[in-house]
């Protein structure tokens, strides 16, 4: 898989920084182009480097980050990008999930949680591309797909490589490497993605008790999954259902 | 009738005693109510000469009567003028608008000064006394009425958006001043405007100027400012505090990283205090950080969290885990060099009620300790706070406003020799739609 371009913007330097030499790009197949520390900037950067991910403050000069994503997003409807926004202002969250390919990450950002942001863009990245063109005339893709739908299925129970080696009559290696070659994600990471996506349709779609979702989404134990879902997501379960069930109650 | 003159002076000036030995700020009220103290006992004592001169018409020498009258006739434009000012910058104040009427007040103001200086004085002359009459005096009647109504339209135009307090000291103002402005124009020798001048003086310095409320006002404001301050401040602080953190990390300090992620955390979460009452979760999330923080400061201390997480949403008054926490810790745990544990915990007692319970393994009640604390949470209401107990009685009595008396926070003492802070709260849950 080619190395996935990436276009840092944030009017401060310190962040970006960070955001460059704290993360590992190389270990999740990514490589960080260039660098913008304002509105302007970061849409002629786009134009020049055609990225394929943006991570994108709010708050920069001249233009602010929303305004910059819906200009480019007509010209290069293809770019995914992660909103960087404060705690105090889950509207661009909010936003992020209204947007497609777009996914929010939480200031003061914890550089090693972030490569969960990261693998989720390139799965939404993948089920993108998959469903525009669903002639699937290779094998691999053929066969990833189907262990993907098992994996929708079979969500709340238990699910382990030797599982789904067994129920594909596959090695458990060919899948792991199958997972790393046509996402670049790797299985675990994938796994718990797709846990964390249900529980958070869940949440939002339904008045379920966290513990009732927990369950659902494949975890035995609340505790597991509160912890995994804040590592995700910045934000517990139930935060998650109020900051963004708030939009809903607004918006009406 | 000049004594009551020399009374009014004499209450005025002790006035301006008290109130310009008071240091206060430079605010164009507080320097309109200087001018007020100044220009009301000059006033007065231009009154009482000229009560003196137009009772003895005979001996006092006509140049010198009509001089006096007209410096008295004279300031009262000013003096009413003054209050006009007094009262439209507490309008203003309070509306946040500028008053329409300052250039009408001032022409008026130059107006009368006019005729004040200008137009011929008149005497009359009964058996119950003497007094000034004529087109003369009625400058003083036109000035009181002009500046009365403009004030008293003032009020009622902006009496929504005036605060109460000031409202009525207004209101009484100026009915005073019209009261006694009636019954000088009824009884022209009654001689009493001085009186209603000296009246309003006293309200609004009784109400307003009063340096023990102005004092109280200050503290107020103080309080309001640092809260202010603590509201600006926190973005600048934490997005610092995060510049520094990365600075750390870069450097590759990641404890010290991780210290300053924690401290960001504690400052985001307390400072979000907008809202009385918040989710269980974002009290537990404040403490973790509180107690992370704690933790690392003193290495042998543990902490433990353990919410059910469907009581994650319940909501809860705001900062109440905290300051039950620190307690523990300051009175608990130090006394054992800071060795031990802190064990948060939450259950439902039934469908209506949770606990949360603050569990230590500190020094537990010293004799009579534990008696005294129970008196205290239960006649919260009561209790003068000390440093001591400021926190837990606050905490006390705003679960009590804010969920109902039947709620509250009480210790017992746990089989760990430690103490154990039971706070019971209703179950409510934000709704979902």
């Amino acid at each position: 898989m080619r190395k996935l371009k990436v276009l840092l913007v944030d009017d401060e330097i310190m962040i970006r920084e960070g955001f460059k030499r704290l993360f590992d790009w190389e270990a999740h197949g990514c490589e960080v182009v260039g660098e913008a520390a304002d509105g302007i900037e970061a849409l002629r950067q786009i134009d020049a480097l055609l990225p394929d991910i943006v991570i994108m403050d709010i708050n920069i000069p001249f233009m602010n980050g929303l305004k910059v994503i819906e200009v480019s997003r007509t010209k290069h409807p293809e770019i995914a990008y992660v909103i960087v926004s404060g705690y105090d202002d889950f509207s661009y969250c909010r936003k992020a999930l209204q947007l497609q390919i777009t996914d929010y990450i939480l200031k003061p950002v914890n550089y090693e949680e972030f490569g969960s942001c990261i693998d989720s863009l390139k799965i939404s990245m993948y089920e993108s591309k998959t469903s525009e063109n669903s002639d699937l005339d290779k094998g691999d893709e053929r066969v990833i797909s189907s262990i993907m739908r098992y994996m929708q299925e079979h969500l709340s129970e238990e699910i382990s490589l030797s599982l789904l080696a067994d129920e594909f009559h596959l090695n458990p290696q060919y899948i792991s490497q199958l997972f790393k070659n046509e996402i670049g994600v790797g299985f675990l990471a994938y796994l718990t993605n797709i846990r964390i996506e249900k529980a958070k349709k869940l949440l939002l779609s339904t008045a379920l008790s966290v513990t009732e979702i927990s369950s659902y989404a494949g975890y035995s134990d609340y505790r597991v999954f509160t912890k995994v879902f804040k590592k995700t997501e910045g934000i517990t379960p139930s935060q998650f259902r109020r900051e963004f069930l708030d939009r809903k109650k607004a918006e009406i | 009738m000049m004594r009551m003159e020399i009374a009014l002076i004499l209450v005025l000036l002790f006035v301006g005693f008290i109130y310009f030995s008071a240091g206060r700020r430079n605010t164009p009220l507080h320097k309109t109510f200087s001018a007020l103290l100044i220009i009301t006992p000059l006033h007065l004592a231009f009154d009482a000469a000229t009560v003196y001169t137009v009772n003895h018409l005979e001996t006092v020498p006509p140049v010198l009567n009509e001089i006096l009258h007209r410096l008295f006739i004279g300031t009262m434009p000013i003096v009413v003028y003054l209050f006009y000012r007094y009262i439209s910058i507490l309008v203003e104040e309070e509306t946040k608008k500028p008053v329409p009427f300052h250039l009408v007040a001032k022409i008026y103001l130059g107006l009368a000064e006019l005729g004040a200086i200008l137009l011929p004085v008149h005497y009359a002359v009964t058996e119950k006394g003497n007094y000034s009459d004529g087109i003369h005096i009625s400058v003083c009647y036109i000035s009181v009425a002009f500046y009365l109504f403009v004030c008293l339209w003032l009020l009622l135009k902006n009496r929504r958006q005036i605060d109460g307090k000031k409202k009525a000291a207004i209101g009484v103002a100026l009915i005073i001043e019209g009261i006694v402005s009636v019954l000088q124009a009824i009884n022209p020798t009654w001689l009493i405007s001085g009186m209603g001048i000296t009246l309003m003086t006293l309200a609004f310095y009784l109400t307003l100027e009063n340096p023990d409320i102005l004092r109280a006002e200050l503290t107020e404001q103080k309080m309001s400012m640092l809260y202010l301050k603590s509201q600006v401040n926190p973005h600048f602080l934490y997005n610092t505090l995060d510049t520094i953190r990365i600075q750390a990390q870069l450097n590759g300090d990641k404890a010290t990283a991780d210290l300053l992620m924690r401290l960001s955390d504690f400052f985001r979460l307390s400072i979000k205090t907008d809202k009385q009452m918040t989710a269980l979760e974002n009290e537990t999330e404040l403490s973790d950080a509180y107690m992370e923080l704690m933790c690392c400061r003193y290495p042998e201390l543990e902490y433990n969290c353990d919410i059910d997480p469907d009581l994650g949403d319940a909501l809860v008054p705001n900062f109440i885990l905290q300051p039950i926490i620190e307690n523990s810790l300051l009175h608990g745990l130090k006394n054992k060099g800071y060795r031990g544990e802190i064990t948060v915990s939450a259950k439902m007692l039934n469908q209506n009620c949770i606990e949360i319970q603050i569990a230590d393994t500190g020094s537990g009640f010293e004799q009579g300790v534990k008696n005294k604390i129970d008196e205290m949470l239960l006649h919260y209401d009561k209790h003068k706070t000390n440093i001591d107990s400021i926190g837990v009685l606050n905490v006390q009595k705003r679960i009590k406003l804010l969920c109902g008396k039947e709620f509250g926070l009480s210790y017992t003492e746990n089989t760990e020799v430690g103490v154990t802070a039971h706070i019971r709260l209703p179950l409510v849950r934000e709704e979902y739609k």
